[in-house]
C-alpha cells in the first residue's frame, strides 16, 4: 500500500501558479477520470481551493502509485502549461508523510490564517467529489474520513479555531459580547471609507435592524447606503444619529476626535443611559478616550481590537504543540488500522484459497476412485463439501472480521491474525504496507 | 432516607457543575451534552422526589422548611436548564445557578423536617399561600442575582478588554440585563404578596386570639427592610440613570437581604418568629438555649393541640413559621409551654 500527496500551496507558489494548476468546477471530476485511466488501480482525491491544489493518490500495489515527476507531467498535460512554470513549486508528500499532510491540512495547521474553519469544509467537499467520480477506494475512504474526523478533533481539543484574529471579525464577537440580538438594533457608520465598509460586510452578517451612514461626504455616504441597505444622513445631524444608535462603527479621517465627552454624555441622557458599543477605527482617534469610562458606554479602538486578535492569535499559536501531537498519534492509529485491515484481508483471501485447494484436491481423488458416480452425484457431493467448507470457515472469518474491528496497537499484527496464520498454516505475514510508530 | 434521596439529585447537580467547569480543559461538545444531561437528570429526579412529597408527604397541607428550601431549589434549577438549552453551547450559565441550586439543597438536607402549618381552615390556606408567593419571590431573586453577578463579570471584562479566560464564555450584557429584569419583575411583586398576606395573617391571629409575634420582631424588621430594598430595585429598573451595573449591584444587595431575612436571622438574631408560641424575643432566645434533646419534643409538639393556660384558651398550636417559609431552624417548645404528653391535649 503507498500514498502521495502532491501539489502546490500558498507557501510554495505565487497566485499565478495556484491558478494555472486549480482544478475548479468541473475541471475536477475531468481530471480526477483522467488521473484514474491514465494509471490503473490508483485511488485519487483532488483538493483544490484558492491557497492549495493538491493531489491525494494512494494504491494498493507497492508499485501502483505513480512517480511525482509522471504526476508533474499529468497536471502539465491536463492543465495545458509547461512543466518548468510548476514543477520548481511542486511538494511532495510520499507514505505516511501523505496522511499527515492530509490530517495536518484539515486540522489548519497549514493553512493561512492558523484555526480557519473553512478547509475543513473543502477537505469534505474535494472527498465527496471524488466519491462522485468513482475515484475513491478503501484506502483513501479510510484516510479522507479519519482526516475529517482529526480535523474536527484538533479544534475542538486544542481551541485553534477559538478567537477571532482580524479587526473586523474581532469587532463583530464583541457586539456579540454586549447584544444579544441585533434585528432591533441601529448601527451608525461614521465614514464612508474602506475599513468602514469591511467592517459594516462583517456586521452585515449580524443582520441588523438599522444601517445608518453619516459621511461629510453625502454622495460617498448614499452609494454605501445603497450597498448595505442602510439610510444615508448629512453630517450635522451626527448628534440625532448618535442618540438612535446601538452600535457605533466610526472610521473618519478627522485630525481631531469628532465626538468629545460633552457632547456624548448629552447623547446618552438623550438615549436614556442605554448600552452602546463604540468601534473607533479611525487614526487618530474620532471619540475621545474618556467616553469610554461612562456606564453604559463600551469604547474601543483600533488598538483594542488590534490587541485582542493579537491575543487570540497567541493563543491559537499556544495550541499548535498539542494539535501536532494528535496529528501524530492520529497519522499512527490510522496507517496502523490501514495496514492491519489490509493483513486481515489478505488472511481472508488465503484462508478461502487455502481450502478450496484441499477440497478440490480431495474430490479429484474421490472421483478418480469412484468413477461409477453420475453426473449428479458428483454434483451433491461437491455442493456438500462445499458448504462444509463455508461452515468450517464461518468462525475463522468471524474472528477476523472482529479482529479488524479492534483498534490495533503498535504495528504488532492483531494476535487472532497470528493465530489463524499459525492454525492453518498459512505461511508467514507479508508486509503490504510500511510499518510505522 | 430523605437525605439520601436529596443526596442523589444534588449529587447529579454537583457533577453537572463539575461538567460545566470542566471547560476549563475540556473544549469538545460532549461535556456541554454531559452537563445539560445531568442537570436534566438531577432535575427529573428532584421533580419525583417533590411530587412523592406532594403526594404522599402532604406536603401542600403541611410544608416544611426542608420542602420550601428543595422547592425554590427546584425553580432555580428549572431556570438553569432553561436557560442551557436556550443560551449558546458555551455559555456559562451552570457555573453561576448551580451552586444556587446545591447551596438551597444543602441546606435543606440540614433544615428541620417538623412542619409548621399544621392549623387548619383559612389560616393553613392563606400560610400556604404566604410561603408559596414568598419561595417563588425567592427563586425569582436567586435568578436576578445570578444574572447580575454575570452582567457585573461580563461589563468589567468588556471594560478592560480582557479576553475570554478559560473558556469561561459568559451571556451577552443584554441577555443577562433582561434575566434580571426578569427575575426582578417575578421577585418584587412575589414577595411583596407574599408580606402583605403574612401582615394580614398576623393581624388576622391577632384578632383570633391567636398567638403572633411582635411587630418589632428582627424577622418583621429584617423582612420590611428586604422589601424595601426591592421597592428601591424596581424603582431602579425604571430610572434610566440607575440603568446597567448599578442594577445588578442593587439586586445582590437585594438577594442578600432576602437570604439574611428568610435564614439568617433565624440563626442569628433572637426571633420569635418560627418559635411556637412566643411573642416575645427574648423569650424565643432563651427557648433556643434549651437542650438539644427537646428537638425530639419539638416535632411532637408541633403537631399537637395544648391546653394553654389562662387567660389563652386551648387553641391548635401554630408554627409562627408560616409567616415566613424559612421558620426558625432550631425551633424550640417554650418552657411555659410543656411538651409532655401528660400536659398536652389532642
Amino acid at each position: 500500500m503507498r500514498f502521495l500527496a502532491l501539489g502546490v500551496d500558498h507557501r510554495s507558489a505565487p497566485a499565478s501558479v495556484r491558478e494555472a494548476l486549480a482544478f475548479d468546477g468541473e475541471k475536477r471530476e475531468r481530471g480526477l477520470r483522467h488521473l484514474v485511466s491514465e494509471f490503473p488501480g490508483l485511488e485519487a482525491v483532488v483538493l483544490s481551493t484558492c491557497n492549495r491544489v493538491e493531489l491525494h493518490l494512494a494504491a494498493d500495489d507497492l508499485d501502483g502509485v505513480p512517480h511525482r515527476d509522471e504526476v508533474a507531467r499529468f497536471l502539465s498535460r491536463f492543465h495545458q502549461c509547461p512543466l518548468e512554470f510548476f514543477v520548481g513549486h511542486l511538494r511532495d508528500y510520499p507514505d505516511e508523510q501523505a496522511v499527515r499532510h492530509l490530517f495536518r491540512v484539515a486540522a489548519s495547521l497549514e493553512s493561512l490564517v492558523l484555526g480557519e474553519g473553512q478547509i475543513l469544509g473543502q477537505v469534505k467537499e474535494a472527498y465527496q467529489a471524488a466519491i462522485h467520480a468513482r475515484t475513491v477506494g478503501p484506502i483513501l475512504h479510510s484516510v479522507f474520513q479519519n482526516a475529517l474526523r482529526v480535523g474536527k478533533k484538533v479544534r475542538e481539543v486544542t481551541g485553534l479555531d477559538q478567537g477571532k484574529v482580524s479587526v473586523a471579525s474581532v469587532a463583530v464577537d464583541l457586539a456579540r459580547d454586549v447584544f444579544d440580538s441585533f434585528a432591533d438594533k441601529t448601527v451608525l457608520v461614521i465614514g464612508a471609507g474602506k475599513m468602514a465598509e469591511l467592517t459594516l460586510t462583517h456586521l452585515a452578517a449580524l443582520k441588523p435592524g438599522r444601517v445608518v451612514i453619516v459621511n461629510r461626504n453625502p454622495e460617498r455616504a448614499r452609494l454605501m447606503a445603497e450597498r448595505f441597505q442602510g439610510n444615508p444622513r448629512p453630517f450635522d445631524q451626527l448628534f440625532n444619529a448618535l442618540v438612535e444608535a446601538d452600535l457605533v462603527v466610526s472610521t473618519t479621517a478627522s485630525d481631531q476626535p469628532i465626538v468629545g465627552l460633552e457632547l456624548f454624555t448629552r447623547v446618552q441622557q438623550a438615549r436614556r443611559n442605554r448600552l452602546v458599543l463604540i468601534l473607533d477605527l479611525a487614526i487618530p482617534r474620532d471619540f475621545d478616550s474618556s467616553i469610554g469610562e461612562l456606564d453604559q458606554v463600551l469604547l474601543y479602538n483600533v488598538d483594542d481590537l488590534n490587541g485582542q486578535a493579537e491575543l487570540n492569535r497567541r493563543a491559537r499559536r499556544q495550541g499548535i504543540e498539542m494539535a501536532q501531537a494528535i496529528i501524530e498519534s492520529e497519522t499512527l492509529a490510522c496507517l496502523n488500522a490501514l495496514r492491519h485491515q489490509r493483513a486481515a484481508g489478505e488472511l481472508q483471501r488465503m484462508l478461502g484459497a487455502r481450502f478450496d485447494e484441499i477440497r478440490q484436491r480431495e474430490l479429484e481423488r474421490l472421483f478418480a476412485a469412484r468413477p461409477d458416480l453420475s453426473e449428479a452425484d458428483r454434483q451433491a457431493i461437491a455442493h456438500m463439501t462445499h458448504r462444509l467448507q463455508n461452515q468450517f470457515l464461518h468462525q475463522p472469518r468471524a474472528a477476523l472480521r472482529s479482529a479488524v474491528a479492534e483498534t490495533p496497537h503498535g504495528d504488532q499484527p492483531h494476535p487472532i491474525l497470528t493465530a489463524v496464520r499459525h492454525l492453518f498454516g498459512l505461511g508467514p505475514h507479508r508486509e503490504t504496507v510500511k510499518p510505522v510508530g | 432516607m430523605d437525605r439520601l434521596q436529596v443526596l442523589c439529585f444534588a449529587g447529579t447537580y454537583a457533577l453537572a457543575l463539575a461538567s460545566d467547569l470542566a471547560r476549563v480543559v475540556v473544549r469538545a461538545p460532549l461535556r456541554w451534552y454531559a452537563t445539560l444531561t445531568l442537570t436534566a437528570i438531577g432535575f427529573a429526579v428532584h421533580t419525583a422526589f417533590l411530587l412523592h412529597r406532594l403526594v404522599v408527604g402532604n406536603a401542600l397541607q403541611a410544608p416544611t422548611v426542608f420542602e420550601s428550601f428543595l422547592l425554590v431549589a427546584w425553580l432555580v434549577a428549572a431556570t438553569t436548564l432553561y436557560l442551557s438549552v436556550r443560551a449558546s453551547r458555551k455559555t456559562a450559565v451552570g457555573i453561576f445557578l448551580l451552586p444556587i441550586v446545591l447551596g438551597l439543597a444543602g441546606a435543606a438536607a440540614f433544615a428541620p423536617r417538623a412542619s409548621w402549618a399544621d392549623w387548619g381552615g383559612w389560616a393553613a390556606f392563606w400560610g400556604t399561600v404566604h410561603g408559596l408567593f414568598l419561595l417563588v419571590g425567592a427563586a425569582a431573586s436567586a435568578v436576578a442575582f445570578a444574572a447580575g453577578l454575570m452582567y457585573l463579570l461580563q461589563a468589567r471584562r468588556l471594560k478592560l478588554k480582557q479576553p475570554i479566560r478559560f473558556g469561561f464564555v459568559l451571556p451577552s450584557l443584554e441577555q443577562s440585563e433582561r434575566l434580571n429584569r426578569g427575575g426582578v419583575a417575578v421577585a418584587f411583586p412575589t414577595l411583596t404578596i407574599g408580606l402583605v398576606i403574612g401582615v394580614i395573617l398576623g393581624w388576622a391571629m391577632r384578632a383570633n386570639d391567636r398567638a403572633t409575634i411582635s411587630w418589632t420582631d428582627p424577622k418583621v424588621l429584617s423582612g420590611l427592610a428586604m422589601w424595601l430594598v426591592f421597592a428601591v430595585l424596581a424603582h431602579a429598573q425604571f430610572r434610566w440613570a440607575m440603568r446597567g451595573r448599578r442594577v445588578m449591584i442593587l439586586s445582590i444587595i437585594a438577594f442578600g437581604f432576602l437570604i439574611f431575612a428568610l435564614v439568617g436571622v433565624d440563626l442569628l438574631l433572637p426571633t420569635a418568629h418560627g418559635v411556637p408560641g412566643h411573642e416575645d424575643p427574648a423569650r424565643a432566645a432563651t427557648s433556643r438555649l434549651t437542650s438539644p434533646d427537646d428537638l425530639s419534643d419539638t416535632i411532637e409538639f408541633t403537631s399537637k393541640t395544648l391546653t394553654l393556660p389562662s387567660p389563652l384558651r386551648s387553641l391548635p398550636i401554630p408554627d409562627l413559621g408560616m409567616m415566613s417559609p424559612f421558620p426558625s431552624a432550631n425551633p424550640r417548645p417554650s418552657p411555659a409551654f410543656p411538651t409532655k404528653p401528660g400536659r398536652s391535649a389532642s
